[in-house]
């Protein structure tokens, strides 16, 4: 493990100009909605201020969970060694990407806190199979996030759909990238670097450990907040944008009305713990297919947590992850509109 | 990014430390401010308040921390497990920026992108149908009219609402749509709903303003459809409402 995070080629310049260039893109974006809203006679100002309340809106709303996140990660961090992970992971493939699609049962995450544990349990030498399943699984596959969808929808085909859906997909993608991927491929060194905590940590205090685990919080929070903050400041821009009720028209087709509550998962980058409520606003509109399809592939990508696989993996693996996702939870989504005969 | 790592000089360390700790400090006064002043229902659903009472709590929780850490600053190279430069700092404190910028707003009728929707968003919850029909909001009527045979289901209910005034340059000159937006988590998903109003007032309401409007519903054209419209009595002006939303 030591031999292959040294033999990580680092690359600083580009890490650090990555944010740059996306906060220039949204610059831009926000230029050419001004432009446009000013040659269409609209308002400049309250074009912003509506910019501005979906975004805070967005960030107030998830900026919780991300702190959640960066403790779990602060305490990981802090209070479990990697020796603790190679005892608990199974040797048998299989079995540790299955056990990565349920591992959120014991880390109660959201899509904006798993990155951060994720991270911090890849740094603790997880295996990338595993790890990729309990990237993609855990922010359903958690007892916060199956309550809320059971407020919702009850104990009927939406609930049971996204589980079986959910863990399909994650052991999937997390074995085709465990399998195919070697980890100084796919992770970014960032992810690998300082693991040299954990030597001096045995003899620390408790109230030392916590300090140390409430101090990596407070980092983590700044590393992945701000993808967190570009991805809401961009699906707020592209609400404010892009016209719902013409969105809405594709609502119905037991293909298309999946394949656009996929695009809008992505989009609208609500956080798992909550998507459920904002599904039940268009069980009218949609099939049911593209209602657990938008559970089940939200939680797993949108805008925000793309941007937050940046920080972690590699670029190739950042369009996997987007990708595989997608087509699973399409082909899902139609196969389960066909059994229902949508 | 980990190559000047450890050559940095101790007081731009020392200086980002502190942006640091004062971005954490902000964001928990930002998110205290919200609660207090009751600003948070523009942005989210009150059921979901408590999750900003928990990252306010945090926030202040980790800026502490950093204010102790910074003080102390013994041993340094062990915290900083990732350089933190100005340019994240910066990003990270947009969300402080714009809200000092700005003046908190809920959504309103310059948020409409593309019209608003006359049908239900949302599940039907039991407890609007045992309400009065003078205590229907919006959204409880929109439910009513999907579950109703015929739009002349209504005629003769009286009806009082409040909500923001939306025009189209296709209304006829007598009518506008008494509008609110719903709202299930944030305003991430917040949706416009709205139901025709027709009175011989209407065109004395700008649009956008928020108004209050008491009359009778009667099946009636409009945009083409037959449809339950709210024939008005009185409109009045009104305040915006503490929460500006509707929760379905």
């Amino acid at each position: 493990m030591a031999a292959m995070r040294v033999a990580v080629e680092k690359s600083p310049g580009l890490s650090a100009f990555k944010p740059l260039a996306l906060a220039l893109l949204l610059v831009f974006f926000l230029a050419a909605t001004g432009y446009e809203a000013i040659s269409s006679g609209i308002d400049y100002t309250l074009v912003i201020g509506v910019f501005a309340t979906r975004f805070l809106g967005i960030f107030v709303e998830a900026a919780p969970f991300l702190l959640l996140g960066s403790i779990t990660a602060g305490l990981i961090e802090a209070f479990v060694k990697a020796d603790d992970i190679w005892r608990l992971v199974p040797r048998n493939r299989l079995a540790a990407t299955v056990m990565g699609a349920f591992l959120g049962l014991a880390f109660p995450v959201c899509e904006c806190g798993v990155v951060p544990v994720t991270r911090r349990l890849f740094n603790k030498g997880l295996p990338v199979s595993l790890g990729v399943a309990f990237l993609l699984g855990a922010p359903f596959m958690n007892p916060i996030v199956f309550a809320s969808t059971y407020i919702a929808f009850g104990f009927g085909p939406v609930f049971i759909g996204r589980i079986v859906i959910t863990i399909l997909v994650a052991v999937t993608v997390g074995l085709v990238i465990g399998t195919f991927a070697k980890p100084s491929a796919t992770l970014k060194p960032l992810a690998q670097e300082h693991d040299h905590s954990h030597e001096h940590q045995a003899s620390a205090s408790a109230r030392a450990k916590l300090l140390h685990a409430l101090q990596i919080a407070s980092d983590e929070f700044f590393e992945m907040g701000r993808f967190l903050i570009l991805g809401s400041a961009l699906a707020a821009l592209m609400q404010t944008l892009v016209p719902q009720e013409s969105l809405l028209a594709l609502g119905t087709g037991s293909v298309l009305s999946v394949l656009f509550m996929q695009v809008l998962a992505f989009i609208l980058s609500v956080c798992s713990t909550v998507d459920s409520f904002l599904a039940l606003a268009f069980v009218n509109t949609f099939t049911t297919g593209a209602i657990v399809s938008f559970l089940s592939f939200g939680p797993m990508v949108d805008i925000k947590s793309t941007l937050m696989f940046t920080g972690v993996f590699r670029p190739r693996i950042v369009l996997y992850l987007i990708l595989l996702p997608f087509m699973l939870n399409l082909l899902a989504g139609v196969l389960l509109n066909l059994a229902l005969g949508y | 990014m980990t190559a000047i790592h450890h050559h940095d000089a101790p007081p731009q360390k020392l200086r980002i430390a502190w942006a640091k700790t004062a971005i954490l400090l902000g964001m928990g006064a930002y998110f205290s401010w919200l609660i207090i002043s009751g600003n948070l229902s523009n942005y989210i659903n009150q059921r979901f308040a408590w999750l900003a009472v928990a990252g306010a709590a945090i926030f202040i929780l980790l800026a502490l921390v950093n204010v102790y850490s910074n003080l102390k600053r013994a041993d340094e190279d062990c915290h900083e497990h990732f350089q933190i430069g100005w340019d994240i700092l910066l990003i990270v404190a947009l969300p402080l920026i714009l809200a000092l910028l700005i003046p908190s707003r809920s959504l309103g009728i310059e948020a409409v992108n593309g019209g608003i929707s006359l049908s239900p968003v949302g599940v039907a919850s039991p407890s609007a149908f045992q309400r009065d029909p003078l205590d229907r909001n919006i959204l409880d009527w929109l439910r009513e009219f999907d579950r109703a045979a015929s739009p002349a289901a209504f005629d003769g209910t009286a009806a009082d609402v409040i909500g923001f005034v939306y025009r189209e340059p296709a209304f006829a000159e007598d009518s506008f749509m008494i509008s609110r937006f719903t709202m299930s988590c944030c305003v991430a998903d917040a949706f416009p709903i709205g139901m025709p109003v027709s009175a011989p007032a209407a065109p004395d309401f700008e649009a956008g303003a928020w108004v209050r409007v008491q009359g009778e519903l009667k099946a009636a054209d409009f945009g083409g459809n037959i449809m339950p419209v709210l024939f008005a009595d009185s409109i009045e002006a009104v305040e915006e409402p503490r929460q500006p939303y509707l929760y379905p």
